[in-house]
């Protein structure tokens, strides 16, 4: 009896040991991923058009047999641009949903806010919807894409005083996580590079969308050129107020403002306006657009194709990627070790994604510069590797 | 300098009065019926939708689009008031403000799954360019704003002093049983009011829409606008349109001569310190109490 009771006892043992290997979200036929984005808040038009980029290729995929026999299900919660709701959506997504990976986590302030939590939890936290430059030094769990704000902010510093010979440059940014990433390296590549400084340096808090106080503040500096580290409604709303006042600089800004959402508010407001962008638009050529727009067509048919689809949409196409050279044991190791591996590689737009190194956890450092020009976004520069901007 | 704060005094002031045109909807309410409805904010978002749907959807010329969105706000406070506030009339004061704070988060929800939660362009008539008079700049939009709501404020003010109707509301308000005493219809009366305030509130959000874009989340603005009422004196119109245009003028100035954090805190700084000197507010009547 004792025997047997020996014999059952290490079975259960050996039973949950087996069970403890096979990792969270992952079955013989399934891998489930998480998502925390804004559906209903400030930058909802960001998490709504994310969420069905990364479906759309996630139910091509399925349809035609998963990665390696497992069909992706992706459960997205919305966090309404809200720290402490991200928290809770991402415990409830490890604990409860039991999901493998966090991926396209939408906002910096948010991503932030549950970035210790997914470390802690061992649950990699791929391709985050935000470029901030800490996605790229924080270590094996964070894994970010495209060229940070950091970086982009370099570009758009080195373009103003080189190119346009302007010297009085102003920031306007977002009073957290995301407005300081640029602000600051814009802050030390002036300094450092340029030796300059902001002529004004003027915040906004999140959701806010009255500026007409920003505007005097930047009228009053004299500066020409405005950086606007913000998303799509306020430059519109900035250009709008700064107008009013007989006030026009060159106003330009990283790539989340580089949305068709941003010239619908503005109108002839945002003509002029510049930004960066890091993937290609969404109506270039190329075998992968074409892909694209076939898969929006088909998935998401009531959204028109756009830069925050797009970007949701290569975000999911390199992830899948990694999943198939992580081959059948898929584990969260295994995960991130085939993302490490990519190399070199383009999906068919020209833009090639390789992972950086250990030193900058990214998979390209592209950019180029674009401008809205009779209500689109066109390029006015060429594809560029940006140069590599700190904070200090 | 002086050029910079009068514009920003006038671009604050156009804030403000929308802010008034809201708080006028709290306070007739409350003065009325003695309900505060937390829904007031609602009517602001509704209406930017259905003057959003007239104008892009169905393509109406945007005189008859305003009209007809003052027109509809009030019918949606009627009803309102009828299927909401009415059946619950004998019910505590509290659980009829609860009730209010329900229908604005059904409001908002339908907005979000009709519309969704993108934020929507509404045009306006108003040109948002710079005007210039001596050495004030400002947009037309401003003016149009400021204009309309005063007109409206005007229009209110001649309707309760010289209307029969008018007189029959500021009775009620006073005493309903004194009312009722003399033949007013109460219930009408309230029927009334909420249309009014709802179509104010309307008016409102035609005028704000544009400005700040469209949003199932619009009707947040009716959180500052109750504080401009409790500035002015809750239950007092000429505070709630004073406490209104304050807020606006003093959002704009402090943002200019701090920052954003303090711009977003300066109406609650304001009125706590309004508060602790005078805590019926501004115009309020200090309550009196028979010992």
């Amino acid at each position: 009896m004792k025997r047997l009771l020996t014999i059952v006892g290490l079975l259960v043992l050996l039973g949950g040991v087996a069970v403890c290997a096979a990792e969270d979200g992952v079955t013989d036929k399934e891998v489930v991923i998480g998502a925390g984005l804004d559906l209903t808040g400030a930058v909802a038009n960001w998490g709504v058009n994310i969420k069905a980029g990364m479906d759309a290729v996630f139910s091509r995929v399925n349809a035609a047999g998963g990665v390696h026999g497992r069909k992706i299900r992706l459960i997205a919660y919305d966090h309404v641009y809200q720290p402490p709701k991200a928290v809770t959506n991402a415990k409830r997504l490890v604990e409860r949903d039991k999901i493998f990976v966090m991926m396209g986590h939408l906002g910096t302030p948010t991503t932030k806010a549950v970035m210790d939590y997914l470390q802690d939890k061992q649950v990699p936290n791929i391709f985050p919807a935000t470029l901030a430059s800490i996605w790229t030094n924080s270590g094996k769990y964070h894994v970010g894409d495209l060229a940070t704000y950091a970086d982009q902010t370099g570009l758009i510093v080195d373009y103003l005083v080189k190119e346009r010979k302007i010297r009085k440059i102003a920031s306007f940014y977002q009073d957290d996580e995301y407005g300081l990433d640029g602000h600051l390296a814009g802050k030390a590549r002036l300094k450092h590079t340029h030796d300059l400084a902001y002529v004004a340096e003027v915040d906004y808090k999140r959701a806010d969308i009255d500026f007409s106080s920003q505007a005097a503040k930047l009228k009053e500096s004299g500066a020409d050129a405005v950086i606007v580290q913000a998303v799509y409604r306020e430059p519109p709303r900035l250009a709008e107020q700064c107008h009013a006042i007989g006030y026009n600089p060159v106003f330009i800004g990283p790539s989340p403002i580089v949305v068709a959402k941003t010239i619908e508010l503005g109108g002839k407001h945002v003509e002029g306006l510049m930004g960066v962008e890091v993937y290609p638009l969404p109506t270039d050529p190329g075998a992968f657009l074409d892909q694209y727009r076939a898969d929006m067509a088909k998935y998401a048919p009531s959204l028109p194709i756009d830069t925050t689809n797009l970007y949701g949409y290569q975000k999911a196409a390199v992830f899948v990627e990694a999943m198939q050279r992580a081959g059948r044991n898929l584990t969260r190791d295994s995960v991130l070790k085939a993302i490490e591996s990519i190399k070199d590689w383009d999906p068919g737009w020209g833009l090639k994604y390789g992972y950086g190194g250990d030193n900058r956890r990214g998979m390209s450092n592209a950019g180029r510069l674009v401008t809205v020009k009779d209500g689109k976004w066109i390029k006015v520069g060429d594809w560029m590797e940006l140069k590599e901007v700190g904070r200090k | 300098m002086t050029e910079i704060l009068s514009s920003q005094v006038v671009s604050g002031l156009a804030t403000g009065c929308v802010y008034a045109l809201i708080a006028l909807g709290f306070v007739l309410i409350f003065k009325a019926t003695d309900v505060v409805n937390f829904a007031q904010g609602e009517f602001v978002m509704v209406s930017g939708f259905i003057s959003y749907t007239l104008l892009i959807g169905l393509g109406i010329h945007y005189g008859l689009v305003l009209l007809a969105t003052i027109v509809l706000s009030g019918v949606m406070g009627v009803v309102l008031e009828r299927v909401v506030v009415r059946p619950i009339m004998d019910a505590p004061i509290f659980s009829i403000v609860i009730a209010t704070i329900g229908a604005s988060i059904v409001l908002r929800s339908s907005a979000g799954i009709l519309y969704g939660y993108d934020v929507l362009p509404l045009p306006t008539i108003f040109s948002k360019d710079p005007i210039r008079v001596g050495f004030v700049q400002f947009t037309a939009m401003d003016a149009g704003v400021i204009g309309f709501s005063l007109v409206i404020m005007v229009a209110l003010y001649l309707f309760f002093k010289l209307t029969r109707t008018g007189t029959a509301m500021r009775a009620t308000a006073q005493s309903q049983t004194a009312a009722r005493l003399m033949g007013v219809s109460v219930t009408r009366i309230f029927s009334l009011t909420w249309a009014i305030s709802a179509a104010i509130g309307g008016v409102a959000g035609v005028l704000i829409a544009p400005i700040i874009y469209l949003d199932p989340n619009l009707g947040f603005i009716g959180v500052k606008a109750f504080a401009g009422a409790i500035l002015g004196g809750f239950g007092s119109i000429p505070g709630a349109i004073v406490g209104g245009m304050l807020l606006g003028v003093i959002e704009n100035l402090s943002g200019y001569f701090f920052n954003a954090g303090i711009k977003q805190v300066s109406t609650y700084i304001l009125l706590i310190l309004v508060l602790v000197i005078r805590p019926a507010g501004l115009f309020g009547a200090a309550p009196i109490r028979k010992v």
